[in-house]
């Protein structure tokens, strides 16, 4: 455990029974809320802790870019437009359940050599020619000039160190991407001592054996660019190597996300995550039919109060005939007010409809 | 077994960063040629020549024989695109080897000035062939391609013959004159490849026949209306290996008549197709041809397009062209040339040295090309005149003015048209000295 030393807060692991995610959390949060399925506290971690994949500090952060704030308009935007809301689908419930979190992923450091191939692509530029033709106005001639690209065959040998490629450390980092979009990597940080005092850190579920599928095409790509940049060319396809690694390095990168929820009819939590760095939400939206039915009992109510009223000035209108078509126009009423009922429950189920989507 | 690095054919090239190596292809080989080459037989010293019948160097002293070096690329010619940078220097420049020089033969030391542009010399006193191998702006400014001589120059004279012999108007002791020395020679030309793609729009003319009631026959008639509706299409056209020749120095008028070129016999450039010959380096300058070339696609790209047209009544044509895969290359094309006199007056022939066809000036002999006139128009003329005079007859004697009408009616026929044959004639007569 002397890996937790480093992070500069005080932390412990620990586990949602229910989904089971670990997280790193400071010593003084450890009976929080899962922040993925809020579905039940997280519990410390006592056995089996020296399977977990990696437990030293990361050596890069992404910070949050989305400031509380920003993050409570995107919450606003997504409680807002629901019809017959859950109760707890509200701006302030969101508000107040968001927790801060860190995802990882992989950074690996690693010296490569290789022979490489490739088709180098080099711009030129050609003079071409447009040209226009009228009776009247005889021809027009428009010079123009066209970039085409040449592409030249290129060899060669590799020996050059890579640092901080990026690999996925989560099984659902694919999903977490479509939901969230992509985090942009160009403003990474050092870790500073002191960031799981705000948020907690998911802990990797994938080890660097199996993150070594994604990491090696991520080291072919920036190899690529560098013997495309090498050779001088604009563009560079077909690029083939055959390289051999040593030294590997892997460390973690973290990315930042909020995370909050709201309980739905049958009072499940439904997470809505942020994405720290570009606000994108994502969460499902769910109308609720306890609400719609209610509201379609209290119509059916009056409607059916109508009804009986109506009866009774028919029954009167026995004995003053022109009570009888007051009595009349109101059963239609009661009939029309009735019908109105289904309208609540329909718009729900229509809201609805929309497929569920879970990471 | 291990492949070997770099792979053969790949040489070191530049690299950017350090610690990557980048290897390129080694560019083709070309093998450094003096300035000046001669052709001398290795057997016996004497001059070795281009022989068109066998299609290599042969000696015509000891039959030494050595074949081309190269065979025939044809269409696969390599094409060149226009770049920026090539068009840079071709405006630039004003054809390979445009200063005169000054040789001296090293067989009989004697010196001769060549004219600008040629690349071969021949020494008027001792017959050594040389091949000049100029500088050029670029690379690609060299003549990389040729078509060979397939016609020998022995087989000229009788071909010019028969062609001066082939027109009633040449005068009747032409065919006695000698047509004789012929030279051959390498001419330059551009050959361009494109595409064109024109959008183009017009009203179209469609005659459409129509009835209405005459009042004042009160009967139905008809007639016929053009209506015009807007029509539009697409074209496109390939253009391959279009010839413009690349020298102002010959008559375009006879070289157009000669350049039925085939160009699938294009071989690679090599001195010795030259040797023996004579050879001029293009003056009309890439770019100049280049607009040549585009104005015949433009114009056979127009065509296409109004051929397309439902009725060929067009009026407010109008299109949208745009030229894509362009290319080119700078050929050399055999001819063979030469002048004969006639009557004290210079005449230029020329031969196509691929093909055999034939262009050139030729006497005429106006007298008998007015003679045939005359005995066209003079039918018509004298029925014309005997109508008339019957007509005059006609005021004395009116049963004579009917005469007048069966005379002058076929007559004024016959004159009109002797008259259109005897401007024919007199027009072709007027050409056949045209250069």
């Amino acid at each position: 455990m002397s890996e937790l030393t480093g992070w500069g807060t005080e932390v412990v692991i620990t586990v949602c029974p229910h989904c089971d995610w670990r997280y790193l959390v400071p010593v003084d949060k450890a009976a929080l809320r899962c922040p993925h399925c809020f579905a039940a506290d997280l519990e410390p971690v006592t056995e089996g802790v020296e399977q977990l994949p990696y437990l030293h500090p990361p050596e890069l952060m992404t910070p949050f870019s989305v400031t509380k704030t920003t993050a409570d308009q995107h919450i606003e935007k997504f409680a807002d437009g629901i019809p017959f809301a859950p109760r707890d689908l509200n701006p302030e419930a969101l508000r107040s359940r968001v927790q801060p979190l860190y995802l990882p992923m992989w950074l690996v450091d690693g010296d490569v050599t290789a022979t490489w191939e490739a088709e180098a692509g080099f711009n030129y530029d050609v003079v071409s020619h447009q040209e226009r033709y009228s009776d009247g106005g005889g021809w027009a001639t428009q010079q123009v000039q066209e970039t085409r690209i040449r592409w030249e065959p290129r060899v060669g040998q590799l020996e050059r160190h890579y640092d901080n490629i990026v690999a996925p450390a989560l099984e659902q980092h694919a999903a977490m991407e479509q939901a969230l979009g992509v985090y942009a990597l160009d403003n990474t940080q050092p870790y500073a001592v002191g960031t799981l005092e705000r948020a907690l850190v998911r802990l990797p579920d994938r080890a660097p054996e199996a993150a070594w599928a994604d990491a090696a095409p991520a080291f072919q790509a920036a190899a690529g660019e560098e013997c495309r940049q090498a050779a001088g060319a604009d563009h560079i396809r077909q690029f083939r190597w055959s390289p051999a690694y040593t030294g590997q390095h892997w460390t973690l990168l973290l990315l930042p996300l909020y995370a909050t929820y709201y309980l739905d009819d049958d009072d499940e939590p439904r997470p809505v995550l942020i994405n720290g760095q570009s606000g994108r939400v994502f969460g499902v939206r769910r109308a609720s039919m306890q609400r719609a039915q209610h509201t379609a009992l209290i119509i059916v109510a009056i409607a059916a109060v109508l009804f009986l009223l109506s009866l009774a000035v028919g029954v009167a209108g026995l004995a003053v005939p022109p009570l009888l078509a007051v009595g009349g126009i109101g059963g239609v009423l009661a009939l029309c007010v009735g019908l109105g009922a289904i309208v609540p429950i329909v718009r729900v189920w229509q809201f609805n409809r929309k497929p569920v989507e879970t990471l | 077994m291990t492949t070997p690095f770099p792979p053969p054919g790949f040489i070191p090239a530049a690299s950017a960063i350090p610690g990557i190596a980048v290897y390129a292809p080694a560019p083709e080989e070309t093998e450094a040629l003096p300035e000046i080459i001669e052709f001398k037989c290795p057997q016996c010293q004497a001059m070795t020549a281009y022989c068109v019948a066998d299609g290599g160097l042969r000696c015509t002293y000891c039959g030494y024989y050595e074949p081309p070096k190269r065979s025939i690329v044809g269409k696969g010619a390599q094409e060149f695109e226009f770049t920026v940078e090539t068009m840079a220097v071709a405006s630039q420049a004003h054809g390979w080897g445009e200063t005169r020089q000054e040789l001296q033969c090293q067989n009989c030391n004697a010196r001769a000035t060549l004219p600008p542009g040629r690349l071969t010399h021949t020494c008027p006193f001792c017959g050594s062939n040389r091949v000049l191998q100029q500088d050029a702006p670029q690379d690609v400014l060299r003549p990389r391609f040729l078509i060979p001589f397939k016609i020998e120059a022995d087989t000229c004279r009788p071909i010019a013959e028969k062609w001066l012999g082939s027109s009633w108007m040449t005068p009747k002791s032409l065919k006695q004159s000698t047509v004789a020395g012929f030279t051959g020679i390498y001419l330059p030309y551009w050959t361009f490849d494109a595409v064109t793609q024109a959008d183009w729009k017009a009203e179209v003319g469609h005659q459409e026949t129509r009835r209405r009631y005459n009042s004042s026959t009160k009967s139905w008639e008809s007639y016929t209306v053009t209506v015009w509706r807007w029509e539009s299409g697409r074209v496109r056209k390939f253009f391959d290996d279009l010839l413009v020749t690349g020298t102002a120095r010959l008559s375009g008028v006879l070289l157009r008549q000669l350049q039925n070129y085939d160009t699938h016999a294009l071989v690679a450039y090599e001195p010795q197709y030259l040797a023996g010959f004579l050879a001029q380096a293009y003056d009309i300058p890439l770019e100049k041809a280049w607009e040549e070339g585009r104005e015949a696609m433009r114009a056979a790209t127009r065509d296409a397009c109004r051929g397309q047209a439902s009725t060929s009544q067009i009026r407010n044509f109008s299109m949208a062209l745009d030229f894509s895969e362009e290319s080119w290359r700078y050929v050399l094309a055999p001819i063979y040339m030469t002048v004969f006199q006639y009557e004290g007056q210079p005449y230029q022939v020329m031969i196509n040295g691929q093909t055999g066809a034939i262009a050139g000036q030729r006497p005429v002999d106006w007298h008998k090309v007015w003679l045939v006139v005359g005995a066209i128009v003079a039918p018509g003329a004298l029925l014309s005149l005997l109508g008339v005079l019957a007509m005059v007859l006609g005021l004395l004697l009116p049963p004579a003015l009917g005469a007048a009408a069966v005379l002058l009616v076929p007559g004024i026929i016959l004159l009109i048209i002797g008259g259109i044959i005897a401007f024919t004639i007199v027009g072709k007569a007027r050409r056949m000295g045209d250069v």
